[in-house]
């Protein structure tokens, strides 16, 4: 996958246009003037969401309806699309060569992994970080996917309701029973498609880790169902069938859904060690980097192709040692941005770099970046 | 201090109350009525009023209509063994278009959805069962029912909470087959797909 040219409009400080290289592209700049905003355009154009905020419309420029941004990608040697986002109020809308497309459709077009220092929650933080990573993983390899998640979200939101709706009447055990049902048969069978779709990936994402692609460190994950203990997990429609209609005093008295794959986790262990127990902050860093990279060589595996690959703020976050293993690997693979406020980091990586100045919002390509570009 | 005089700032309020409509679409419209000649806005409003005053739901169906019963349900040529429920008079009007449906209709008039407060109460299922009886369907007994609400999980729900509550009658359940984009509105499904979607129901 490449991203040829990118542009943005009213989209909180960036603005300008810039075309961009086929390996590494360092976007230099001081803290505050923009980098991680144009990150942030590339990831929406990749997978429709950011990887900050969930409320797009607060990176709308005050005082403007709305903001656009449009990227070019070169799909083959011949054929270019020309994507689009604009963001209204809190919707947002996104189009392939002018045409609107579904959400669903669109996700097909370009793809973008991300390592930063939120991303570094999937190994440090709460659950559902880990489930969202998993969800992610499986979303870039089959699209249609994201209807499966919005489908099972919908479903617990809507039997929560429910729940605490009879909670608070008191409702006989027979009547609560009777209007979960509808809701239940549902659960267990999109409950079913997610943990069937889990489970796979993480096969998956452990067989490329397992390759050992890159650096010396070796972690394994597992996935962590909260029904493990509960029965044969084999026959996963059967045992959660079960237990819903097991528990369904408790979720009352919880007043919350306490059957399903929204309650799984995932196990990343380093020699055999949990790593969100007993790592370090390096290897926690390390880890997600493995992660990430067993994520664009199993998409790779999928499409034929590599995702792009966005790293942020990247020596906060990793040592040059580091860096230049991974530039190394990563080259020739992906095509690959990075931002960084140190010059050295530059001078350092940037020879055969594309490198793109970030001041105060606005982007511009270095001159030996126009013409490497063809430009 | 109102942006605009005080009558067209309240036709903008009253604009604002219809769904999917903004501040900004609710001046256009209003801008949109000024301009337009006074015989044409008393049309309008008579149609408005009209709707209100002569538009019933037809006892059977639940159908919005002006004759109670409606014309599907009074039509003799209709298929009085066959029953399809939909969720909005619009999905009705969808289904009509393949011309492959002979039945007759039920209109819930929205699906379960506890967030939005919609239990089974709230639905026009009570009028149901009794209308599936014989005798109340002029000596014809029902055959089958086809369950068409949208393929969301609210509707899913609905067609699954139905379906529980036919299965006593031992009539046979089916529900129609999704060759359509999931998550979306009958509405918006062309014909070809929707008929189908009818061939390719499936039992429940
Ligand atoms: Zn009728």
């Amino acid at each position: 996958m490449l991203l040829t040219e990118l542009e943005a409009r009213n989209f909180r400080n960036v603005r300008g246009k810039t075309v961009c290289g086929s390996g590494l592209n360092i976007l230099l700049g001081d803290n505050g003037q923009g980098k991680t905003n144009w990150l942030e355009c590339i990831h929406i154009l990749a997978t429709t969401r950011s990887f900050r905020t969930s409320k797009l419309s607060e990176s709308i420029r005050f005082d403007e309806p709305s903001a656009l941004l449009v990227g070019k990608i070169q799909v083959s040697e011949d054929i270019a699309h020309e994507l689009r986002a604009v963001i209204e109020g809190t919707s947002k809308a996104f189009s392939v060569n002018g045409k609107r497309e579904t959400i669903q459709r669109y996700l097909g077009e370009l793809h973008a992994v991300v390592f930063n220092a939120d991303e570094l929650e999937v190994v440090r933080g709460t659950p559902e970080n880990r489930r969202r990573f998993l969800d992610d993983s499986i979303t870039a390899i089959h699209p249609p996917y994201v209807q499966t998640t919005a489908d099972y979200s919908k479903i617990v939101r809507q039997k929560n309701s429910l729940l605490q709706n009879a909670r608070d009447r008191e409702l006989s055990l027979e009547k609560i029973s009777e209007a979960l049902a509808p809701w239940n048969e549902q659960l267990v069978s999109v409950a079913s498609k997610v943990h069937r779709s889990r489970v796979r990936i993480v096969e998956r994402l452990n067989s490329a880790l397992a390759k050992g692609l890159f650096g010396e460190e070796k972690i394994a994950i597992r996935y962590l169902s909260s029904l493990e203990d509960k029965g044969d997990l084999n026959d996963y429609e059967a045992l959660i069938t079960e237990r819903l209609e097991m528990r369904v005093q408790a979720e009352m008295v919880a007043g919350h859904s306490l059957i399903g794959p929204h309650r799984d986790d995932l196990e990343i262990t380093l020699n055999g060690r949990d790593i969100r127990k007993f790592g370090s902050s390096g290897q926690q860093r390390s880890a997600l980097l493995l992660l990430q990279l067993a994520n664009i060589e199993i998409f790779f595996e999928q499409r034929g192709e590599y995702p792009l690959f966005l790293l942020d703020d990247i020596d906060a976050e990793l040592d040059y040692r580091r860096i230049g293993q991974l530039l190394e690997y990563l080259s020739g693979r992906t095509q690959t941005f990075v931002t960084t406020s140190k010059e050295s980091f530059a001078d350092e990586f940037g020879s055969l770099a594309t490198i793109m100045r970030v001041k105060d919002g606005e982007i511009t390509p270095s001159l030996s970046t126009v013409q490497s570009a063809g430009m | 201090m109102l942006d605009y005089s005080e009558p067209v700032a309240r036709l903008i309020d009253e604009f604002k109350r219809l769904p999917g409509v903004g501040h900004k679409s609710a001046q256009r419209l209003a801008f949109y009525i000024l301009r337009r000649p006074k015989t044409e806005i008393d049309a309008f409003v008579e149609s408005l009023r009209e709707v209100k005053e002569k538009i019933v739901f037809c006892s059977t169906c639940n159908n919005l209509t002006d004759v109670d019963p409606c014309l599907y349900c009074a039509n003799p040529k209709r298929d009085r063994s066959i029953v399809c429920i939909v969720e909005e008079p619009y999905n009705l009007v969808a289904v009509e278009k393949t011309r492959s449906f002979r039945g007759l209709y039920h209109i819930l008039h929205g699906s379960l959805s506890p967030i939005r407060g919609v239990g089974p109460d709230e639905l026009m299922i009570a009028n149901l069962l009794p209308r599936l009886l014989p005798e109340n369907n002029d000596g014809v007994e029902v055959q089958e029912i086809i369950i068409a609400t949208n393929p969301t999980t609210e509707g899913e729900a609905t067609a699954n909470y139905i379906a529980r509550l036919l299965k006593p009658l031992g009539v046979r359940c089916t529900r129609i087959a999704m060759g359509m984009p999931v998550g979306s509105d009958l509405e918006y499904v062309d014909e070809v797909t929707m008929d189908k979607a009818l061939a390719n129901r499936h039992e429940m």
